[in-house]
């Protein structure tokens, strides 16, 4: 359909305007993660939107070396926080795609678990704070309190959800004769699945995971709860950046926020073409 | 197109009849491949409501020194109930929870909405912009938090601009004042979750037959007949289901909330899930905490029912 | 009241050219069917004349109105589309009454026009039903119902029948041409299928690649095709054509077709090599018939009987008459063309001779 010059005129600047409010935040962290200390509190007239001598001060600081005089080195650096995050993530994603993709393909072609879609949605309905005194009491009693094994096990459950429904959509979607032709040729059913249909389901899988582990990866109140000292995770670190002797220490914050942002920003952009189906649920598979 | 509500076996059963030996060992797989998601689904649902139960008729603290299997030595009956009933800060934090949610959801699917109609044709640049608008929805909520934190200090860049528009010094404490503060909390609701309405949308607005609008404008339909009439009908199932899955989460919220404010000023933007949190680390009364959960558990129950049986019906 | 000129219409896609140089005049009620393969510029054509389509160069005009830059929607064009795009998500009424609402009819005007076309179409019974589900033949009528009823000059179909199942085109297509008779519209049709065309339209216009090739009643085209590819895409089986050579031998002009025979010809303007075509049904059977050919297959359908023939490079189809003597496949089969039959192509053009 033919548009107006007029209209053509109003799209570019109405994105132009909502772009420009909706890149402020991020272009204001990435700018103050490269600021000098000197820079980070400048205020007023002062306001530095750029940083006029950019450094990677603020990158090294956080993991553990401290080139300024104002502020001593830390005590606990980055370093093991994204080695929490990236194990509990990690292997909460491995948890919620081998039972979700299980799950999933044994209701569309076998006809099981056919009470797992509402139950699995329900799941998703609850505010994670409503079931949390019974979870911190059952990981107290396992011993899973403080360890990356406890949260991947609660990431797990907690994305197997969107694991169930999106592979399960996927396998509603993919062509059965596909998989009749192998169990024809004799293989058993085990088989078939390991060896005809999961590899031609892979970008589905892959695209499931990415979709999964970003969800694990933007996790704060449940690590909040169930970590302590030695395991947590990059979000609850970053609040430990700030102490009564040097406040707020923006310019740190900055840098761990963009090192937490980027991963996730890159794997949506990849899977852009899949989060709808994701974040709906399958519903919506464009 | 949408399959919310099919949970019915797919095509398989007739088939599974047909051969005996087959059948038996499509029964094995099947009930083996459902068995890790039914187990996990038992574990994080049956057991925990069944504690939570227990654990709310007690006055269990975990300072109390006695495991929580022991809680029936605080064998206090309903009283944490009753006293749900007539605490304010309770009330108050729902109530603030769903005003909240009244105005994010709506803002949200208006901006996600227009930005949709911007994008539904093609356009030199639709695809890098389509992309860069969807970035705020994918930062983590704790780190959006961080950011909204930075901007709102009474020296940071909101107030600059401010200042640069009004031409003088602009010195705003967004965060001590409590209308400010929820205010605050929910630009930066609405900043994170808009391109989320957006993305949806316009995938709705895309599935649109490109023919039934042609149809439309051929019998002399304009722009805004043509929206209202077949456009918006025609995504009514999408519509349903976006707001519904920010319905969902925004009653969830916390992450960028709890960063940005603490809840605070006093109380000023302590939504439900905040309150809770407050409850189980700072006052750590465990008992009233799962009367507090259980009692949301239940309404949430009930009203996920009703939508999901009218849903069927409709 | 309405004529369509269309004066030197082409379209470009960026380099592609969609349509060339299209001059065609349609008559007010006139019933003409665009032909020809997917890709031809038919399609184009009629997004034109519907305003969907900006010509790059041409004009377009209704009764000597120039309509480029025409919105659609204010032409007064009704387009029933490939597969009707009904409005499923309305009643049947609803359908009816969207363009009269569309274009500010009052709600009793819209009623009784809306009752009256559901009458006309015997939709009556099904107006409060939800359009989604209705069978094909019923979405057909109210699809024509649905433009219909805000009386537009020109009606454009698009391969109304390309979605509906064989067995069922013949109920459709006579009830479509029943409908045109009843309005008495000027409508352009397209089509990929020359039967449709065939059975339907006062004139077809058979397009190749972006041009118009010919443009004549059926029988017009039929008999006489402008080209070989004209001669071949109308009819089934499509016209012969055998490489021949034109001589002349007893002193009277004839063709050489080499292993296959030869033949006279009346009136021969030319000499040379030419393409000789004729029509399948044209053939007549003689044993003593100066052209001969091995059958090579033997297609019984119904009544008809196809034989597939060949010669050396020369390869053609003869539709027996029933009753006819059939013979075997590797028989050499003998036959004589009628002179009023042959029809000759220049062999380099391949145009009409």
């Amino acid at each position: 359909m033919q548009r107006s010059l007029k209209f053509e005129v109003f799209r570019y600047a109405a994105i132009a305007a909502f772009l420009a409010l909706s890149l402020i935040p991020t272009l204001w962290m990435i700018s103050m993660a490269f600021k000098p200390i000197a820079e980070w509190q400048s205020t007023g007239a002062d306001l530095t939107w750029w940083p006029k001598n950019p450094t990677l001060d603020n990158f090294r600081f956080i993991f553990g070396e401290s080139s300024s005089d104002m502020i001593s080195a830390l005590e606990r650096t980055a370093g093991r926080p994204i080695l929490a995050s990236l194990l509990s993530a990690g292997f909460g994603t491995v948890i919620a795609m081998l039972a979700g993709t299980s799950a999933a393909y044994g209701l569309s072609r076998f006809g099981y678990g056919g009470n797992l879609p509402l139950a699995l949605v329900q799941l998703r309905l609850f505010p994670p704070m409503a079931v949390m005194i019974p979870v911190m009491i059952m990981w107290a009693f396992l011993g899973l309190i403080d360890s990356w094994i406890g949260l991947a096990l609660i990431y797990g459950i907690v994305t197997l959800p969107f694991a169930f429904w999106l592979m399960k959509t996927f396998f509603d979607d993919m062509p059965r004769e596909i998989e009749d032709a192998a169990l024809v040729e004799g293989c058993s059913r085990w088989r078939v699945f390991l060896r005809v249909t999961l590899p031609m389901m892979r970008p589905a899988l892959a695209s499931s995971a990415l979709f999964i582990f970003i969800l694990n990866w933007s996790d704060y109140l449940i690590a909040l709860l169930l970590t302590t000292r030695d395991w947590v995770t990059i979000p609850v670190y970053m609040a430990s950046l700030s102490s009564s002797m040097t406040g707020q220490l923006y310019g740190a914050k900055a840098a761990l926020g963009l090192i937490a942002a980027v991963p996730p920003v890159i794997m949506g952009i990849a899977i852009q073409k899949q989060l709808v189906r994701g974040l709906t649920f399958g519903a919506l598979k464009e | 197109m949408t399959d919310m509500t099919s949970n019915t076996p797919s095509r398989s059963q007739s088939q599974s009849a047909a051969d005996e030996g087959a059948g038996r060992e499509e029964k094995r797989l099947g009930f083996a491949l459902t068995l890790p998601a039914q187990l996990l689904v038992l574990f994080i649902a049956l057991f925990p409501i069944l504690m939570q139960v227990y654990i709310s008729l007690t006055d269990w603290s975990p300072l109390d020194g006695i495991p929580w299997y022991r809680a029936y030595e605080l064998w206090i009956g309903l009283t944490n109930y009753v006293d749900l009933a007539g605490d304010p800060r309770f009330w108050s934090a729902i109530w603030r929870t769903l005003i909240v949610m009244l105005i994010c959801v709506p803002v949200q699917f208006l901006l996600g909405l227009g930005l949709a109609i911007l994008f539904v044709d093609e356009f030199p640049g639709r695809r890098a912009m389509y992309s860069t608008i969807l970035v705020p929805m994918m930062v983590v909520p704790a780190v959006a938090g961080y950011m909204f934190f930075m901007l709102f200090q009474s020296g940071g860049p909101i107030n600059g601009i401010l200042s640069f528009l009004l031409g003088s010094s602009v010195q705003i404490a967004w965060l001590s004042d409590p209308d400010l503060a929820l205010l605050g909390v929910i630009i930066s609701d609405i900043w994170q979750w808009t391109p989320l309405m957006f993305l949806i949308l316009l995938a709705g607005m895309l599935s649109v037959p490109q023919d039934q609008q042609m149809a439309a404008v051929l019998l002399g339909a304009g722009w805004w007949r043509r929206f209202f009439t077949i456009v918006l009908p025609r995504m009514k199932t999408i519509i349903v289901i976006a707001i519904a899955i920010r319905v969902i989460e925004n009653f969830k919220v916390f992450d960028n909330f709890y960063i940005i404010t603490g809840g605070g000023p006093g109380v000023a933007t302590e939504t439900i899930s905040i309150y809770i949190y407050k409850v189980t680390q700072n006052d750590l009364i465990w008992g009233y905490v799962a009367a507090i959960a259980l009692a949301i558990l239940i309404v949430l129950s009930i009203v996920s029912g009703m939508a999901i049986s009218r849903m069927r019906k409709g | 009241m309405t004529e369509i000129v269309l004066e030197n219409l082409g379209k470009k896609f960026g380099e592609f050219t969609a349509l060339n140089g299209m001059n065609l005049t349609i008559a007010n009620g006139e019933f003409v069917a665009l032909l020809g393969p997917s890709g031809c510029g038919k399609s184009t054509t009629m997004n034109m004349i519907a305003g969907m389509l900006d010509p790059t160069e041409g004009e377009i005009r209704f009764s000597g109105k120039k309509m480029n830059g025409v919105p659609m929607g204010r032409r007064g064009v009704g387009f029933v589309f490939q597969n009707y795009a009904i409005f499923t998500h309305m009643t049947v009424r609803e359908n009816l009454a969207y363009g009269l609402k569309a274009q500010g009819e009052s709600a009793s005007q819209t009623k009784r026009r809306v009752d009256d076309i559901a009458e006309l179409l015997q939709l009556t019974d099904l107006l409060d039903r939800k359009a989604a589900g209705l069978s094909v033949n019923i979405l057909q009528r109210l699809a024509i119902g649905r433009s219909a009823v805000v009386e537009p000059s020109i009606f454009l179909l698009d391969e109304p029948l390309s979605n509906v199942d064989a067995a069922f085109r013949s109920v459709m297509r006579s009830e479509l041409k029943a409908l045109q008779r009843q309005f008495k519209q000027t409508m352009v049709y397209v089509t990929h299928d020359q039967l449709e065309a065939m059975t339907m339209a006062d004139r077809i216009a058979v397009m190749d690649h972006g041009k118009l090739l010919q443009v004549g009643t059926p029988l017009e085209v039929y008999n006489n095709p402008v080209d070989t590819f004209v001669a071949r895409f109308i009819g089934a089986p499509g016209m012969n054509l055998l490489k021949g050579h034109v001589g002349s031998a007893d002193g009277a002009a004839s063709v050489d077709l080499g292993a296959t025979g030869r033949t006279k010809v009346v009136d021969a303007k030319s000499k040379g090599d030419v393409i000789f075509g004729f029509r399948p049904e044209e053939v007549k059977p003689d044993p003593k018939g100066e052209l001969h050919m091995a059958v090579t297959m033997v297609e019984h359908i119904g009544a008809r009987t196809i034989l597939h023939l060949m010669e050396g490079q020369h390869e053609a189809k003869a539709v027996l008459p029933a009753g006819s003597d059939v013979p075997n496949q590797g028989d050499i089969f003998h036959f004589n063309v009628p002179g009023t039959a042959v029809r000759l192509f220049d062999a380099t053009t391949e145009r009409a001779l």
